[in-house]
């Protein structure tokens, strides 16, 4: 059986490679069948916001590999109630479902995983 | 399944400390290096918050890091060498790297 692993993304998009290099670490985790989860937390739910236009900076959508989450075998996604409250963004308009999480579940989540990605 | 949560960037540019702070366990460690160990100095609302922990969570600062910055460790704080590092790696269940 493999060990858990819970990914903690908390770099906003498009600053620096932080974000894509959880979220490729997610997708190759994904890939091989490892038992995965990833969080948005702190400026990494603004990889959430609605209708980014990454093109004006030159770079690549990330939309698009969040989409592909799900497919990649990676259904366990949360967001910090808290870090979404903080930044104005609502639930309801991001751009990918995930769950919302409050930090006392946030600290129960960590808990039910084998190790802790946080990039 | 305690965490060890490892911190090496300041906490006066940067939340790391203050999420981890809410996130943490009942259990869990905190280990500063690096420019994390600037929240041990004293007078700030970083070394206030860390004093405010509860008494079962460890809190660890790295020798070298401390002693380089003319760091004058709070009580609260186990100072630790590298081994002492390496010891409190295999102690707990996991190891956060706040990166």
């Amino acid at each position: 059986m493999s060990k858990s692993v819970l990914i903690v993304s908390r770099q906003a998009p498009w600053a620096g490679p932080g974000a894509r290099e959880a979220l490729d670490i997610a997708l190759a985790g994904g890939a091989f069948d490892l038992p995965l989860g990833l969080l948005f937390l702190d400026d990494g739910v603004f990889q959430l916001a609605p209708a980014q236009q990454p093109a004006a900076l030159q770079q690549k959508d990330l939309a698009a590999n969040l989409q592909a989450l799900p497919m990649f075998g990676v259904g366990a996604l949360y967001a910090s109630a808290r870090s979404l409250q903080e930044r104005g963004l609502q639930e309801a308009t991001l751009g990918l479902p995930v769950e919302v999480l409050d930090d006392a579940s946030l600290t129960a989540l960590f808990d039910r995983y084998d190790q802790v990605i946080t990039l | 399944m305690a965490t060890l949560h490892v911190l090496s960037h300041s906490p006066f540019s940067d939340s790391r400390l203050s999420s981890c702070l809410r996130l943490l366990g009942a259990n869990d460690g905190v280990l500063l290096s690096g420019d994390a160990v600037y929240a041990l100095q004293g007078g700030t609302a970083q070394h206030q918050a860390l004093e405010l922990m509860p008494s079962s969570i460890g809190l660890f600062a790295l020798d070298e890091d401390i002693s380089a910055r003319n760091i004058e460790p709070p009580q609260r704080v186990q100072v630790v060498d590298y081994p002492g590092f390496v010891a409190l790696t295999c102690r707990f269940a996991k190891v956060n790297s706040w990166l």
